[in-house]
C-alpha cells in the first residue's frame, strides 16, 4: 500500500494533537478508530512530531510524543492546541450529510441531530445554506415498517426492465437512497430471488402481517449488484455520451485514444440494453455483434407505432 | 538545535509543514522569506529551491484549509511577510451536548458524501469508536460546491461559466434535490431568480467582494429547485403531446411531473413541457414501444428519424 500524501497526514496530526493533549493516555488502537488511520501510518507520524516546534528547538520547544504500553500522551504541542477549523468542503459535507438524515422519514426532528446542524450552520456562518430533498415517495414509511417488523409486503411495482406492471409479494430487507431515488433490497418470492426496487415506481402497497425468515444478509449495503451470469457487453461510447456512466452501474472503463470512452456493464435483460442501444443511436460500437441485431429489431417494432398510428389517433388529441 | 544535528537522514516533509504552521500560528508579526529560512529546518539551502519549495508547502496548507495569510510590511518597505492568525486557524467552541456529537456521526455514516471531507470534519470532533451504521444514502460532491458556500458565507456573488455563458449569481442557497445538486440565487443577466446545476458549472468559480449580497428572508429554496424546472434550461418550452400506453401512465407521471394527462382509450394522452428536445426524446426512447410521440409535427419526425437510423444502422 503507497504511502499517503504529506497534506492528508498533516491535516488528521492537526486533528488527533489537540484530542491527545484533552485525553492522555488514549491507546493508539482508540486513536486508529477514532482518525480513520492504520496504526502503523499513526505510529510512523508521531514518531516524526518530536521534530516539529519552534525555535530554538530545545527540548521545551518541541512537541513531547510518550508512547508507554501502547498509550500516547503528548506535551508542547500548544501550537496545536485547537483543532483546526472546517475547510469549506468539510463544512459542506457535513451539512449536506446532516440535513439529509433529517429529512429521512422517521428522523426526529427536534432531536440532537437538528440541534447539532443549527450549531453547526452558525459557527460555519451559513445558516440556511445547506437544503437537501429526500423525495421520499410515500410508499417508503411503509417499508419501513416491514423492514423493522420483518413482515412481507404485497406491491404492485411498474418494472423499468419489463416495462410492464406485475403484482409481486416481496420480503424486504434495506432501503438506500442512491442518486435521488430510494431502492429497497428484498426477496421477491415471484422472481424467487433477490431484487432490488425502486420506491417511487410502487404503485399500490399493503403492509401484511404474515413475518418472514431473512434469507438475504441485510448488512449488504450494495445498491445495485450485478448477478455473476448476467452476460455483459462493451459499449464504446462519443465523449457526449458521457452521462452514461453517471447514469448506468459501469464495471469498467477505458478512455480510448480517440477520445471514445469505453465501457463494460452488465445487463439484467434485454429491453434494458435496447433502451440504452436506442438513445445511443447506431454510432456506438457494442461487442458483441448479436445485441445490435437484437436493437435493430426493437427499433423497427417502435417504428411499427408510428406506422401503424392513423390519423384517428391524431384524431383523439386536442390538436 | 541538538536533535537536528543528531538526524542523519533529510527530515519528511511532514515536520517541516507542521514546523512552518507552527511558526506561523506562533509570530505576532508577518515572518518574510529571509525569517522563514532562518527558523524552519529542512529547507534547502540554494534560495531558489528554497522559494520553490515554501511555495509547495503554502500550498499544501491552503489545500487543507489552513489560513495562510500574506501581508504587506510597511516597516520594511512593502516586503511582503506570512502568517497564521490563530482566531482563523482554530475551530470555533461548538458547545455539541454528547447527543449532538452522536448523532454527526451517525449522519456521517449514514449519509455518504463522496469523498472523504465529512469524516475528516468528524476528526476535528475527536472522531468515534461507534461502528455498525449501515449506509442508507449517497450525495456526490464537486469542487464548485465548496466555491459556491464560500460565496454564501462571504455574501458574495459568484461567477462562473454554465453551457458556454458566463453568469453572475448572488447565491441564495445550496440544494440537493433529485439526485444533483442545484445553486439557487438571484441571476445578474437575468435579473430573476434562476438554479443551476452544479455539475454543469464549467472550470472555476471566482468570488466577487464580501458583503455585497443581501438574501431575502424567509426563502424557499428547496421549492425554488425542485418546482421549477422549467427555469433551468433558457429558451421557450414547446408542448409535446405523448400517447402512452396505459401500463406506462403512472410513470410517465414520474417522469414527467409538468405535464398534463389526459384520458385515452390506449392509456392517456401526455402532454410535456420540453426546452431540449434531444434529452426529452432520450427519455421518451427509454418506454421503448409504450410511448409514441404525437406530435409537434417537428418532433415526431426526429423521433422518427432516430428509429430508422437505428433500425438500419443497427442490423
Amino acid at each position: 500500500m503507497s504511502r499517503p500524501l504529506v497534506g492528508p497526514r498533516l491535516r488528521r496530526a492537526l486533528a488527533y494533537l489537540p484530542w491527545i493533549a484533552s485525553h492522555p493516555g488514549a491507546s493508539l488502537d482508540e486513536l486508529a478508530v477514532r482518525f480513520d488511520v492504520r496504526r502503523a501510518d499513526l505510529e510512523r507520524d508521531l514518531e516524526l512530531l518530536p521534530f516539529v516546534g519552534l525555535p530554538p528547538y530545545t527540548p521545551d520547544r518541541l512537541i513531547e510524543v510518550d508512547i508507554v504500553d501502547d498509550c500516547v500522551w503528548v506535551r508542547f504541542a500548544d501550537a496545536f492546541s485547537a483543532p483546526l477549523r472546517f475547510s469549506a468542503e468539510e463544512g459542506v459535507a457535513l451539512l449536506a450529510a446532516g440535513t439529509a438524515l433529517l429529512e429521512v422519514p422517521g428522523s426526529d426532528p427536534d432531536g440532537p441531530l437538528a440541534g447539532a446542524l443549527t450549531k453547526l450552520a452558525a459557527a460555519l456562518n451559513a445558516p440556511h445554506a445547506v437544503h437537501v430533498d429526500v423525495n421520499a415517495p410515500d410508499a417508503l414509511t411503509v417499508v419501513q415498517d416491514a423492514i423493522e417488523g420483518q413482515r412481507c409486503l404485497r406491491m404492485t411495482y411498474y418494472s423499468y426492465h419489463r416495462n410492464a406492471q406485475t403484482e409481486r409479494i416481496i420480503e424486504p430487507v434495506s432501503v438506500a437512497a442512491l442518486l435521488g431515488h430510494w431502492y429497497v433490497r428484498a426477496y421477491c418470492r415471484s422472481a424467487h430471488a433477490e431484487r432490488l426496487f425502486r420506491v417511487d415506481r410502487i404503485d399500490t402497497i399493503a403492509l401484511l402481517d404474515e413475518e418472514y425468515t431473512a434469507t438475504l444478509d441485510s448488512d449488504d449495503a450494495a445498491v445495485y449488484s450485478p448477478a455473476v451470469d448476467d452476460p455483459r457487453v462493451t459499449l464504446q461510447l462519443p465523449p457526449d455520451a458521457r452521462w452514461v456512466l453517471d447514469t448506468y452501474p459501469i464495471e469498467h472503463q477505458r478512455l480510448c485514444p480517440d477520445g471514445r470512452i469505453e465501457v463494460t456493464l452488465a445487463v439484467s435483460t434485454p429491453e434494458f440494453l435496447d433502451r440504452l442501444l436506442l438513445r445511443l443511436g447506431p454510432s456506438v460500437e457494442v461487442a458483441p455483434s448479436s445485441v445490435r441485431r437484437h436493437a435493430a429489431d426493437t427499433a423497427d417494432r417502435v417504428l411499427q407505432r408510428y406506422r401503424d398510428a392513423t390519423l384517428a389517433d391524431h384524431a383523439g388529441v386536442g390538436g | 538545535p541538538a536533535r537536528w544535528l543528531r538526524r542523519a537522514c533529510m527530515p519528511d516533509r511532514l515536520e517541516r509543514l507542521a514546523t512552518l504552521a507552527a511558526n506561523l500560528l506562533d509570530t505576532r508579526i508577518p515572518l518574510t522569506l529571509d525569517d522563514i529560512a532562518e527558523r524552519v529546518p529542512g529547507y534547502p539551502p540554494d534560495r531558489a529551491s528554497f522559494k520553490r519549495q515554501f511555495e509547495r508547502d503554502k500550498a499544501t496548507l491552503r489545500e487543507i484549509g489552513v489560513p495562510v495569510n500574506v501581508e504587506t510590511l510597511d516597516h520594511l518597505g512593502g516586503e511582503v511577510g506570512y502568517r497564521i492568525r490563530p482566531e482563523e486557524y482554530a475551530l470555533p467552541p461548538l458547545h455539541l451536548t454528547p447527543d449532538e456529537t452522536a448523532a454527526l456521526h451517525i449522519a456521517v455514516h449514514a449519509i455518504a458524501i463522496e469523498g472523504d471531507d465529512a469524516r475528516a470534519a468528524l476528526w476535528k470532533l475527536g472522531g468515534t469508536t461507534q461502528t455498525g451504521i449501515a449506509p442508507v444514502g449517497l450525495i456526490p460532491s464537486f469542487p464548485a460546491l465548496a466555491t459556491l458556500f464560500d460565496a454564501y458565507r462571504a455574501r458574495a456573488a459568484a461567477t462562473f461559466t454554465y453551457r458556454g455563458e458566463e453568469r453572475i449569481l448572488d447565491p441564495y442557497g445550496l440544494v440537493f434535490a433529485r439526485g444533483h445538486w442545484y445553486v439557487a440565487g438571484f441571476d445578474h443577466d437575468r435579473e430573476a431568480i434562476r438554479s443551476f446545476r452544479v455539475d454543469r458549472i464549467d472550470g472555476e468559480v471566482q468570488i466577487g467582494p464580501p458583503d455585497t449580497v443581501e438574501r431575502p428572508a424567509d426563502l424557499d429554496v428547496c421549492a425554488l429547485v425542485t418546482n421549477n424546472p422549467a427555469q433551468f434550461a433558457d429558451g421557450d418550452a414547446i408542448a409535446v403531446d405523448l400517447l402512452v400506453d396505459a401500463p406506462h401512465v403512472d410513470e410517465a407521471r414520474r417522469r414527467y411531473p409538468d405535464a398534463t394527462v389526459t384520458p385515452h382509450p390506449n392509456g392517456a394522452v401526455v402532454t410535456v413541457p420540453v426546452t431540449s428536445v434531444d434529452a426529452f426524446l432520450g427519455s421518451v426512447l427509454a418506454f421503448l414501444d409504450g410511448v409514441t410521440v404525437l406530435g409537434p409535427d417537428t418532433v415526431r419526425a426526429a423521433i422518427i428519424t432516430h428509429l430508422e437510423d437505428c433500425a438500419q444502422g443497427f442490423a
